[in-house]
């Protein structure tokens, strides 16, 4: 099943990591002809990476044979905000959330008001075009379902409609380059592609419109209402703020979150309508409609993580995931990469120990069920991985009344884009477990990951405190 | 500005290794080392580029205790290894 090759994907990354660590590059920059330095690079790069990522045929986590996909009515927010479980508790948690959030500002640095409006600027282009779909709510504002023909003589003063004539690509390959360009061009940071798999779709849906209008019969709807038979997703990473991240859990984390949130909705929607403009259906989504961290793993953007999120290569945890729904399917499709994140992970726990809800595991060994005690209806069952509380986490969201993100903060893998640290990340690769413990006590020594700390926020509004990737 | 910090840091490191290059063919010359000496010698010199590039990047990314970390780890180790291969290899002659 599993065959090492190199992958393409992430060539470019590690090219420019060997071109600035290999010693003797600047000579080789004025000596060498251009094609054969290519051929070179290309040499070094498949003797060296072809060995540390490793891809798979198939999704490279053990699905039992019992799994069920997810219920859109079993995520948090639906527990928390529509009723559909009926412990208090989370409901308390949804309340204290909705009444700190942008309303409530406190004198506490991190949380005073020019926090709170930092966030909410950067919420508000997602809050305002596709309101819940971070909640997981499907055809939410522009990220309706709905496909639309433009009628003869009509004029409309924008483009999402599908042209009747379908652009034809000369092969799969070019297709994939064309769909991944122009992502990256609205303003994806990683792009993957894979096929559309029903295990990884909601189960069903919920419509919180339905419910404020009193329409409890039309609460929860099928796959039936969308509009086509999807074949392929496209799926999209955005890499986050490192210095906003850092200053978890604040209203500056948050707002280095929503920013992403509002890129990703413009850029989903983009996307979705230049599917739509080459005559093919597309649904763009965020948090809705399907399960995000097995569609991007499956093509090929990371690894799971102890904390549930996606961990990638270039940008660690520190990432916000987007999907479009297509039935374009003359595509080549991406593969799942291993690249020992969640190796690392077995002996790491950083995450867990800086969690403030103790909402992660401290397993040593991933499992196909929750381990914690007390209620778990919001995990899905049945997949080898970590299990984290999501009450407990959403019980700390309500009490900090922003998303607190200390998990990717203080993750060995959150890192700004240095050569220093992929060259780490390949030699912890290289080791065997105990050596990580090691590593991990090592990051810790030499200063990151550290949550909690105010200075971080003076960094974030110092102007001279960026300056990653030698900018 | 023309150059990044980290363009800089890596043409500076190029000048450095050829610089140290040159040092060591000039003292074989006049020392003729033992195999010892250029292992010694070599490594010394080699983990003190690297500290040099270690502390530079992580004052770059604004992580000050990273750049006096990697001298404690890399750095001593590099005089020690430095200090030693002189000494083996003024010995010898």
């Amino acid at each position: 099943m599993e065959k090492k090759e190199l992958d393409k994907s992430n060539a470019l990354n590690r090219r420019n990591f060997l071109k600035l660590g290999a010693a003797g590059a600047a000579l080789g920059a004025v000596t060498i002809p251009s094609k054969a330095r290519e051929n070179l690079a290309n040499k070094i790069d498949e003797k060296t990476a072809g060995d540390f990522i490793k891809t798979h045929d198939d999704f490279p986590y053990e699905v039992r044979d019992d799994y069920q996909p997810h219920s859109n009515k079993d995520i948090v927010f639906s527990g928390a905000f529509w009723g559909f479980h009926p412990e208090e508790d989370i409901k308390q948690s949804g309340r204290a959330f909705s009444a700190k959030t942008y309303m409530h500002f406190e004198e506490k640095k991190g949380f005073d008001q020019l926090a709170k409006a930092l966030n909410a600027g950067a919420w508000s282009l997602h809050n305002a075009v596709t309101p819940m779909s971070s909640q997981g709510i499907s055809q939410e504002g522009i990220f309706k379902w709905e496909q639309s023909r433009k009628k003869e003589g009509e004029f409309r003063p924008n483009h999402d409609w599908i042209n009747e004539h379908q652009y034809q690509f000369n092969n799969k390959k070019e297709a994939a380059d064309c769909i991944k360009r122009a992502a990256r061009l609205y303003g994806a940071d990683l792009v993957g592609i894979t096929h559309r798999d029903k295990r990884w779709d909601y189960r069903d849906f919920i419509d919180p419109h339905a419910i404020m209008e009193g329409r409890k019969e039309d609460a929860v709807y099928g796959w039936e209402r969308f509009p086509f038979e999807p074949k392929s997703v496209i799926v999209m990473a955005f890499e986050m703020d490192y210095e906003g991240i850092a200053t978890a859990p604040t209203d500056v984390e948050g707002a280095a979150a929503g920013t992403m949130y509002s890129q990703m909705t413009k850029v989903a929607y983009q996307l979705s309508i230049f599917l739509k403009q080459l005559g093919y259906q597309a649904v763009p989504c965020g948090n809705d409609t399907g399960l995000s961290i097995p569609y991007v793993i499956a093509a090929g953007l990371g690894e799971g993580s102890r904390m549930g999120n996606l961990i990638t290569y270039k940008y660690g945890p520190r990432v916000r995931l987007a999907k479009v729904y297509t039935d374009f399917d003359f595509v080549e499709y991406d593969k799942p990469i291993e690249f020992g994140a969640m190796e690392f992970c077995k002996n790491c726990m950083r995450c867990a120990e800086a969690c403030p809800g103790k909402a992660i595991s401290f397993d040593k060994e991933p499992t196909f069920e929750p381990t914690y005690e007390g209620a778990n209806w919001y995990n899905a069952k049945g997949v080898k991985k970590y299990y984290m509380d999501a009450k407990k986490c959403f019980h700390t969201w309500g009490e900090f009344g922003t998303d607190c993100g200390s998990c990717m903060a203080s993750c060995p893998y959150n890192k700004p884009d240095f050569w220093h640290h992929r060259l780490v990340d390949k030699i912890t690769a290289a080791m065997p477990g105990p050596v990580h413990d090691f590593m991990r006590e090592m990051d810790i020594a030499f200063g990151y990951g550290d949550v909690d700390n105010p200075e971080k926020i003076d960094r974030f509004f110092n102007p001279k405190g960026r300056s990653y990737n030698g900018k | 500005m023309i150059f990044t910090g980290i363009e800089i840091l890596f043409f500076t490191l190029g000048l450095l290794t050829a610089l140290f290059i040159v040092a060591l063919v000039k003292y074989n010359k006049e020392l003729n080392f033992d195999k010892w000496s250029w292992i010694t010698l070599i490594t010394g010199g080699s983990l003190a580029l690297f500290c040099i590039a270690w502390s530079v990047s992580s004052v770059l990314e604004g992580v000050p205790r990273a750049s006096s970390m990697g001298m404690v780890v890399f750095g001593i180790p590099s005089i020690v290894l430095l200090l030693l291969g002189r000494r083996m290899a003024i010995k010898k002659k």
